[in-house]
């Protein structure tokens, strides 16, 4: 019963090729012969979902499984939804076209907090009830997994069960007990007890909130004694032995990654204070380097990619890139595939690197300081100097790059205007150490793209308590910035505060605020993070509808005592040390990079990785 | 003496097939595509020098979205040589699906399929919904369509509408006798200009036909039949003797 799309449908909207699969690599297999169907759904347009690495690893994983076909699915642009709803087309998976009601397993990944109206559409189109509690017996599970997953509630009346860590290994053991629930016949409800002691799966029907009079938690207590009371993610302990596939998907169509994308090591030791990625992935992990080579030979080899992309949150601080440059190095220029590196740190052994790595082209080089003055920078623990900065982009102006770009928040804790005007004089002397040059090397142009981006708080960071700028503030924040930087060579671009402020209320939500997530898509909120289709004034009617005060979750202070919509998940890293951070951003005081100095943020509870004497500086 | 063994490169020309599994792919994906396969299959392609080196294939004429197609026509230059049916062997194990080298022959000369490609010949299907065509009203219809001295058409581009005269390009059309011909859909073949001199795409073409016809008519299918090759006065498929020696 696949679901039938005309070529006279394909020929009226963009990129066709966006629905028509058929990729090198893309997994083949009779439905008829396996026991499981899986739909791994990226909630956005098939270009941004290719390029999750997570996507890529957890497709081939599954389909390892000889009892199970994952096929992909992607949200459907606009003009193509508009036809699948016209012709009453269900959403279908790219492999099989099979029709998304068919499946065993709906599986999302929440990469952002701005893609889960597309959830909720793909849902609906898909021919699924969108609440849990509505689902019947014989609809597929909806599950999810990604970094929002770490505060599962605004999405707990919507998602059956929540994938908290690396997915790896527990998604095999969710669909081993699947396999023998199905054989027996027992009803949901005895699926997601038998899998709710799983260690790192979350099942949020058996959970209750209550809630104190001023609108805070009060707690979150399961229903039964059974259930954990605080759920602890998953690690893959030794990342050498974690599966990592041998062969990817290539698409056809032009995808915002379109590399292979080599995963160095997860979590991140430096702890900036605002980054939420570098603290619920801890503790940090490497892959060795002969095993990364080994990898990329096999990539290469079943892909013929043209470049390799070196991925982690710091590539710089991967304690054996030296030896896995120069392995790749070699095996890579006879084959002429490139080798990149995004996340750099700042400092002149990375240009170094890059020097040797981008014979072909000297793209642009970004730097990310974060704030614009020692003092801020030292707030959010963001280790680096005014004269690194400059230091380094000098080393990259005399090596012949002439595109730099500067990234930049705006909205931190405690910052004041002399923080922004920080900014504005940063990138000046940026542009000095430029002119500074003989002019026989400046014969290019010069081009500083400045951008900021507005801070919004983000739970398991030592700035969970704090409140987001206003929109108004944010505003006239960024006024001010483009007064600034109107200067020769330098251009500014910023971020929607409207958007980042419908972040803040997300991140931080709780399960009441699933209800605006529904009513913004009734109202044909979707795509939100697109700028042309953002729908701001819609979201603020929903939440007056829904007697719901947005600035609650986004610009309200927390207090040390309040308890959080996440508190019941247990990533690692402890509330107490997060606590004794936020502390020491008021003062001013940095924390060393875990692997010099151990700061007893608590990821060594989950047992693996550098708090284990491995991979120390 | 050709100048191969000079340089110790081989040249290869091939045909090969874009079939429906990809024909909605565009042609800059169709060449990522091949160089991806290229690679694949561990084939020693040579490259361009400078900064930034390509693969040294060139395709004899981009093929719209949604046009499948049996005579795509491509150039190659190797670094090492290489038996054609090794080639093609060896390329088409590592080609998706839709993907096929149909012919490959080695090239002695320096021709150039992009420079040298002038004609372009296509099967089109048109269906209609209010008409029923029978074989004399359609060589009626085509008769009338080419008895006209200028055909304008609407032609979209980088610098807004222009209003071009499309009737040389059109050097034939003619009707498809065959399984094709139902009651309300019409088979025919166009020859069309094609290259880097003058090109015309069937979809141009398609709404003057449909005007002369009265109907707003679906295209059923675009399929590019063969592509000729220019040399001297003559026209050539790109896989002959006189063409690659």
């Amino acid at each position: 019963m696949t679901v039938e799309i005309s070529d006279k449908i394909l020929m009226n909207v963009e990129r066709p090729a966006r629905y028509t699969g058929n990729e090198w690599n893309s997994v083949r297999k009779d439905p008829n012969n396996v026991k499981i169907r899986f739909a791994f759904c990226f909630p956005d347009v098939y270009e941004v979902g290719m390029s999750h690495l997570g996507m890529r690893i957890l497709y081939h994983l599954l389909n390892e499984r000889e009892d199970t076909y994952c096929e992909r699915v992607f949200a459907p642009w606009t003009d193509m939804e508009q036809k699948m709803r016209e012709n009453n087309i269900q959403l279908f998976a790219l492999e099989t076209r099979d029709p998304l009601s068919k499946f065993d397993f709906v599986g999302f990944t929440l990469q952002y907090e701005m893609s889960y109206t597309n959830i909720i559409n793909m849902l609906d189109l898909g021919g699924i009830s969108i609440f849990s509690g509505q689902r019947r017996e014989h609809e597929p599970f909806v599950c999810a997994g990604g970094p929002c997953a770490y505060n599962p509630e605004p999405l707990a009346d919507i998602i059956d069960f929540f994938i908290l860590g690396e997915g790896e290994e527990i998604i095999n053991e969710v669909l081993d007990e699947y396999t023998s629930w199905k054989a027996g016949g027992a009803s949901r409800e005895d699926f997601l007890n038998r899998i709710a002691n799983i260690e790192g799966i979350y099942v949020p029907q058996f959970y209750n909130i209550s809630y104190n009079l001023d609108g805070t938690v009060a707690a979150i207590k399961p229903k039964k004694a059974e259930y954990p009371g605080k759920i602890r993610k998953r690690i893959i302990k030794d990342l050498d032995k974690a599966y990592f596939p041998q062969k990817i998907i290539v698409p056809y169509i032009d995808i915002v990654h379109d590399r292979i994308m080599l995963e160095l090591f997860r979590g991140c030791s430096r702890g900036c204070r605002f980054c939420q990625a570098g603290f619920i992935y801890r503790p940090v992990r490497e892959r060795s380097s002969d095993r990364l080579v080994a990898l990329s030979r096999e990539l290469e080899k079943n892909s013929g990619y043209e470049e390799i992309s070196l991925a982690s949150l710091s590539t710089g601080d991967y304690s054996e890139l030296e030896q896995l440059t120069r392995g790749l190095l070699k095996e890579l220029e006879e084959k002429k595939v490139n080798l990149s590196f995004p996340s750099l740190r700042v400092d002149s052994f990375t240009l170094e690197l890059m020097e040797k790595a981008q014979k072909v082209r000297k793209s642009g080089l970004t730097f990310a300081p974060e704030a614009g003055t020692q003092r801020l920078r030292n707030v959010i623990n963001k280790n680096i100097t005014e004269e690194d900065i400059i230091n380094s982009v000098a080393t990259a102006f005399y090596g012949g790059w002439n595109n730099i770009k500067l990234y930049f928040m705006i909205g931190l804790p405690t910052e004041t205007y002399e923080d922004l005007e920080g900014i504005a004089r940063l990138s000046n002397e940026v542009v000095k150490a430029y002119m500074e040059m003989p002019g026989e090397r400046r014969k290019k142009g010069l081009n500083v793209s400045v951008s900021t981006s507005s801070f919004v708080p983000k739970p398991f960071t030592p700035f969970q308590w704090e409140a987001q700028d206003s929109i108004d503030v944010l505003r006239e924040k960024q006024r001010f910035l483009q007064g600034k930087l109107k200067k020769k060579y330098i251009s500014y671009s910023w971020h929607d505060p409207e958007l980042s402020f419908l972040e803040a209320v997300f991140a931080r939500g709780d399960r009441r605020v699933g209800k605006v997530l529904a009513k913004a898509w009734e109202k044909g909120c979707k795509f939100d993070s697109w700028g042309e289709h953002f729908k701001f004034d819609k979201w603020m009617e929903v939440f007056r509808e829904c007697g719901i005060d947005p600035s609650f979750y986004a610009n309200r202070k927390r207090d040390c005592e309040e308890v959080f919509p996440w508190d019941h998940i247990d990533v690692g890293v402890t509330k107490g040390f997060l606590i004794k951070e936020s502390q020491k951003a008021k003062d001013g005081e940095l924390t060393l990079e875990c692997r010099v100095k151990c700061s007893g943020c608590g990821a060594y509870a989950l047992q693996g990785g550098v708090c284990f004497g491995e991979h120390k500086v | 003496m050709p100048c191969r063994e000079v340089f110790a490169l081989a040249s290869i020309r091939f045909r090969f097939i874009r079939g429906e599994e990809v024909k909605y792919i565009s042609h800059l994906d169709t060449m990522r595509t091949f160089e991806r396969a290229l690679r694949r299959a561990d084939i020693p392609v040579a490259y361009s020098q400078g900064f930034n080196p390509h693969p040294l294939l060139i395709f004899g004429l981009p093929l719209s979205v949604g046009v499948t197609s049996e005579a795509e026509y491509a150039d190659i230059e190797l670094a090492e040589s290489m038996d054609p049916r090794v080639f093609a062997g060896t390329l088409n194990s590592k080609l998706p699906a839709g993907l096929k080298i149909a012919e490959a022959r080695e090239k002695f000369n320096g021709a150039n399929i992009m420079a040298s490609v002038a004609l372009a010949s296509y099967r089109i299907e048109l269906l209609y919904t209010y008409k029923s065509i029978g074989i004399p009203e359609a060589q009626a219809l085509i008769h009338a369509f080419l008895g006209q001295h200028e055909i304008f058409v609407d032609k979209h581009g980088k610098k807004g509408i222009q209003r071009v005269d499309i009737r040389q390009m059109i050097k034939n059309v003619e009707l498809l006798s065959g399984a094709g011909n139902l009651e309300n859909r019409l088979c025919i073949k166009a020859d069309l200009s094609a290259g880097s001199k003058a090109n015309l795409k069937p979809e141009l073409m398609i709404p003057a036909f449909n005007k002369v016809a009265g109907e707003e008519a679906e295209i059923a299918l675009i399929h590019r039949m063969q592509l000729y090759v220019k040399k001297g006065e003559k026209l050539y498929i790109p896989l002959e003797d006189a063409v690659l020696r």
